[in-house]
């Protein structure tokens, strides 16, 4: 939460924090005006000169947090303590101006909670070891606000951008995936466990099977070792879309119907690129299609984005244009003559395009070729360096290099940069997506299939398609082909089954909390408003039915609160006289003036097989009516003690 | 009805006198919830059997005596002389180690006989207060109706604020005060009756009659009542007797208990014409608190202002007797069996 902030702001606070407990003992204070103007201004210099500015959310909040801190060392009295407490709560309220995390929610609570507390312990006084009674009192307000804010939340007004605040800068929301497929832009990402989007299918409560490739951005654009997609994607034409009149034919009437709908909300990374299964054949609102069939959203993404879509892995084109074919065989001036001997030996072999595909994968299995997250540093032009000398590389080299040899060895390819796996989360349903899962994959034109996928990088790292980075990893190094990247103790705690469940049922939980919560806008309030049967017609409608509903509620409380306490003593003193009337009925009638207990005893002489019954029931009565604390629960033992001395006398 | 229990005397009946209260309080003395809520009950049994001893036959009296002083009240015996009324008070003082004076009122006692006056001291050349007998933590007032009005209002600064002012001076009492006195009944020769605003500064009167056959004889067999006396040891100390005087203070009083005493304030206001004070209804708020303290429970009951009722009321009461023609116990009795309890 404080990440966005400048370090030394928070380090202010807590420094502040410790400076009081040493000051106060000593009587030490800020007191003087001339000083504490100096401080401020240069606290506000210090803001300005971190960010900038003074303006936006971080300065803001940073402001707020620096003025606490200088209020700290100034306050002494009750009234100051009160503000401070109070201004803790708006900071609370600023903590999700910078993020929104479950995590941070819960922090934020914790906060708000013992601030609470402290305020409660300052107006009772301290009396040592009284913790828990503040903390009970805390608990107990903050389940009675339970309710309202329930309330407030499904029926507070939201601005059209949702419950989720979206202030924050966009130049903080960016993620690693990269535009441009340099050797090492992947391989850094491999350690990232940030969170690049997940994704639900609504039709199936099981995972797909196969290999999950989620497709991304589809680069043309070859430099030997370096790919790039366009800068501005030709959105694919309508009438060669799927489905559309006169084009290609819709997968999911065409095939055995296995379009495979995704639900998926996606981190903001303020670029363009959209993600879904290989390969998407519709474009949710407000994105297109590209050519290369991937998304492209038409507004940078800033928030998270929710949207549906459909992916059929089972797209054939059945043609391909003259210009797409001239691009996918675009080849730079650079490519050395060692490298079109080898392409062009296996085109010599069979000219089948499949057949060389087979000899270019065969080439990368056989030739010593390994698959490490730090091959070294190649540069653009460094393709014979990596095919015949080193032989080390990551997913983006061999893509790169095994769509470069595609090309020179005259078979359209192209480079698709995405995601490859994810985590399968059983409890959520859902996958996790993170940057360290990003991949590159080639695709290869052949004749009779169209767009045919063809990942290299499992011909040299089997087993990589069907997991996640992270997993993948972890085996190699469980098996040592790999070195460790972690401490033997983390590695032991990360395999541990308790913290893989209790890592599972987080990520689930705070997906809940993003989608169901955060994800609570204008739209499916007014939805769910709709669906309980309050449209919205109009604000006199509204007003009027609010004031019903206050006033209804109002009548109902003052009702309650009235039975509550008027009639518990009146129920006892009937009850007691329902028991004085069975008494009398056997034989043993009260005098009005005589008390309970005398009664009792002289009831319980007058019938000895009763005594007990009576004994029992007096003592409640008694208990009841005139001890200092009776409780709800003798009540009702009350009532049932004297209902059952009736039943058992007529018997 | 009650023939068959025999525990209540008809009402409208008055008692001989001999047994103070119409309930039958020893069988309820175990209480209704029998825990010892304040930890006290252990010493004010003990403190009760040890004047039990000593004044044979009278336990009824006894355990009054005890919730008065333990509500803080002062105590109005009234008997015929040699009853025990004097051996009662001292044996009160000895049990409780407390420092104990007696005056004895005659027609033609003073106030400054009581309180003290201030004597001119010849060396220091000034007036020096000497502090009379009433500085002194139990006092026992014997025959407080034979002194002249003047002398037993001297009492009521006293009684009610615990301190006495002499020339202006005021000087404190010391804690806890304690005044038992004792008087003779109305008719004998050379009474000067005590005023209702002296009577309703006394907590309770109680009074303690001839014993009945079988104490009387055991008190003929047994020691010197004056051996007995000096011997009894102090049972637990001022502290202890302070602190249980605080815990009468939270013994709990319900809201359907306050309201039954206040029909019994209401009902006594409207027989007669000139009923119960406040002063009257904290008195037996207290007392009740203290009885039922005494009796193990942390609540009074009903039961509690019945057993303490007639020898708080009787006495504020009994001034009605010419309009009447009722002794004030009489009166306190009828109250007593007519207002219901709620």
């Amino acid at each position: 939460m404080f990440g966005s902030l400048a370090t030394w702001v928070p380090c202010l606070f807590l420094l502040a924090l410790a400076m009081k407990f040493w000051m106060e003992p000593k009587g030490y204070r800020l007191r003087f005006a001339t000083l504490k103007l100096i401080l401020a201004a240069v606290a506000l210099a210090g803001i300005f000169f971190s960010y900038g500015s003074l303006k936006g959310v971080a300065p803001g909040v940073s402001l707020l947090v620096v003025l606490m801190s200088l209020k700290i060392l100034e306050a002494h009295t009750a009234r100051e303590f009160q503000v401070m407490v109070m201004m803790a709560w708006v900071l609370c309220l600023c903590g999700f101006f910078l993020s929104q995390d479950f995590a941070i929610a819960l922090c934020l609570l914790a906060a708000f909670a013992l601030l609470l507390v402290a305020l409660i312990q300052f107006h009772r006084g301290s009396s040592p070891g009284s913790f828990w009674s503040p903390l009970s009192a805390t608990c107990k307000l903050l389940a009675q606000a339970a309710p309202l804010v329930v309330l407030l939340f499904l029926l507070f007004p939201r601005i059209n951008t949702g419950f989720r605040f979206e202030i924050l800068d966009a130049r903080s929301a960016t993620s690693g995936f990269p535009g441009r497929l340099s050797p090492g832009s992947i391989a850094s990402l491999a350690n990232s466990s940030d969170i690049a989007f997940r994704a639900e299918f609504p039709d199936s409560r099981t995972r797909p099977p196969g290999a999950m490739y989620w497709r991304g951005i589809v680069m043309w654009h070859c430099e030997g070792m370096e790919w790039r997609g366009p800068y501005a994607p030709t959105p694919i034409p309508h009438s060669s879309r799927l489905g559309a009149p006169g084009g290609r034919a819709l997968p999911a009437q065409s095939s055995n119907g296995k379009a495979i709908r995704q639900r998926i909300t996606l981190a903001p990374h303020g670029a363009h690129w959209m993600f879904a299964l290989d390969r998407p054949f519709e474009a949710p609102p407000g994105a297109t299609l590209a050519n290369g069939n991937y998304l492209w959203s038409v507004p940078p993404i800033r928030k998270v984005r929710r949207y549906q879509v459909s992916s059929s892995p089972e797209i054939t084109e059945k043609e391909l244009q003259p210009h797409e074919r001239q691009a996918a065989l675009k080849l730079p001036a650079s490519i050395s003559p060692a490298v079109r001997d080898l392409a062009q030996s296996w085109t010599a072999q069979n000219s089948n395009p499949r057949a060389t595909v087979n000899n270019a994968l065969q080439f990368f299995r056989t030739n010593g070729f390994r698959y490490s997250l730090s091959p070294g540093e190649y540069k653009k032009n460094d393709l014979d360096e990596f095919l015949f000398h080193r032989r080390v590389g990551f997913c983006e080299h061999y893509a790169a290099s095994f769509a470069t040899l595609m090309r020179v060895a005259g078979i359209p390819a192209r480079v698709v940069v995405g995601y490859l796996g994810g985590e399968y989360n059983d409890l959520g349903r859902f996958f996790l997506v993170r940057q360290a899962d990003t991949h590159a994959w080639c695709e290869v034109w052949l004749p009779d299939s169209g767009w045919t996928r063809v990942d290299p990088t499992s011909a040299v790292a089997p087993g990589r398609a069907s997991l996640d980075l992270n997993s993948f990893l972890e085996r190699r190094t469980a098996s040592g082909e790999m070195e460790t990247r972690r401490s033997a103790f983390v590695t032991e705690l990360t395999r541990s089954a308790i913290f893989t469940n209790v890592r599972l049922a987080w990520e689930a939980v705070s997906y809940e909390w993003d989608t169901r919560l955060l994800g609570f806008d204008a739209d499916v309030q007014e939805a769910l408003l709709a669906s309980a049967g309050i449209a919205n017609r109009g604000s006199f409608f509204l007003i009027t039915e609010i004031l019903v509903v206050a006033a209804a509620l109002l009548v109902i409380y003052a009702g309650w609160m009235q039975l509550r306490t008027r009639s518990r003593s009146d129920r006892v003193k009937a009850l007691y006289e329902r028991f004085c009337r069975k008494a009398a009925h056997l034989g043993a009638r009260r005098d009005a003036w005589e008390g309970p207990s005398d009664f009792s005893r002289r009831a319980a002489q007058l019938l000895p097989k009763e005594s007990e019954r009576i004994r029992q029931i007096s003592n409640t009565y008694i208990a009841l009516r005139y001890s200092p604390k009776s409780a709800t629960i003798i009540l009702d033992r009350f009532a049932k003690e004297v209902s059952a001395f009736a039943a058992h006398s007529r018997r | 009805m009650d023939r068959v229990c025999g525990w209540f005397s008809p009402p409208g009946i008055t008692d001989p006198g001999y047994n103070l209260s119409i309930f039958p309080i020893c069988l309820f003395a175990k209480g209704v919830v029998p825990t010892d809520h304040f930890g006290v009950t252990e010493h004010v049994d003990a403190f009760t059997k040890q004047i039990c001893e000593v004044i044979v036959g009278k336990n009824q009296a006894v355990k009054l005596a005890v919730a008065c002083l333990l509500a803080r009240g002062h105590l109005l015996i009234e008997d015929i002389p040699g009853v025990g009324k004097t051996t009662l008070s001292q044996a009160l003082a000895r049990s409780l180690a407390l420092a104990f004076q007696r005056i004895q009122f005659t027609s033609d006692l003073l106030p400054a006989d009581i309180l003290g006056n201030s004597i001119f001291d010849q060396g220091e050349q000034r007036f020096v207060f000497h502090s009379g007998p009433l500085f002194s933590q139990v006092v026992l007032i014997d025959e407080v109706n034979r002194a002249t009005a003047k002398t037993q209002s001297a009492l009521l600064e006293a009684m009610e604020e615990h301190h006495i002012s002499i020339d202006g001076v005021t000087y404190e009492l010391p804690e806890p005060f304690f005044v038992i006195a004792t008087q003779n009944p109305q008719h004998q020769v050379g009474t000067f009756p005590l005023p209702e605003s002296q009577l309703d500064r006394f907590l309770m009167r109680i009074e303690l009659g001839v014993p009945d056959r079988a104490s009387e004889r055991a008190m003929l067999l047994g020691m010197d009542r004056r051996e007995m006396l000096k011997e009894l040891k102090p049972v637990f100390s001022i502290r202890t007797l302070l602190e249980i005087q605080d815990n009468v203070r939270k013994v709990h009083a319900s809201s359907a208990l306050l309201d039954y005493l206040q029909d019994l304030l209401d009902a006594s206001r409207q027989r007669h014409s000139t009923g119960l004070s406040p002063r009257a209804g904290l008195a037996l708020l207290h007392a009740s608190e203290a009885w039922a303290l005494m009796n193990g429970r942390d609540m009074v009951l009903p039961e509690d202002i019945q057993a303490v009722g007639i020898a708080v009321m009787a006495h504020r009461l009994g001034h009605d007797i010419e309009q009447s023609g009722q002794s004030g116990r009489t009166l306190a009795d009828n109250l007593l069996h007519s207002v219901p309890v709620p």
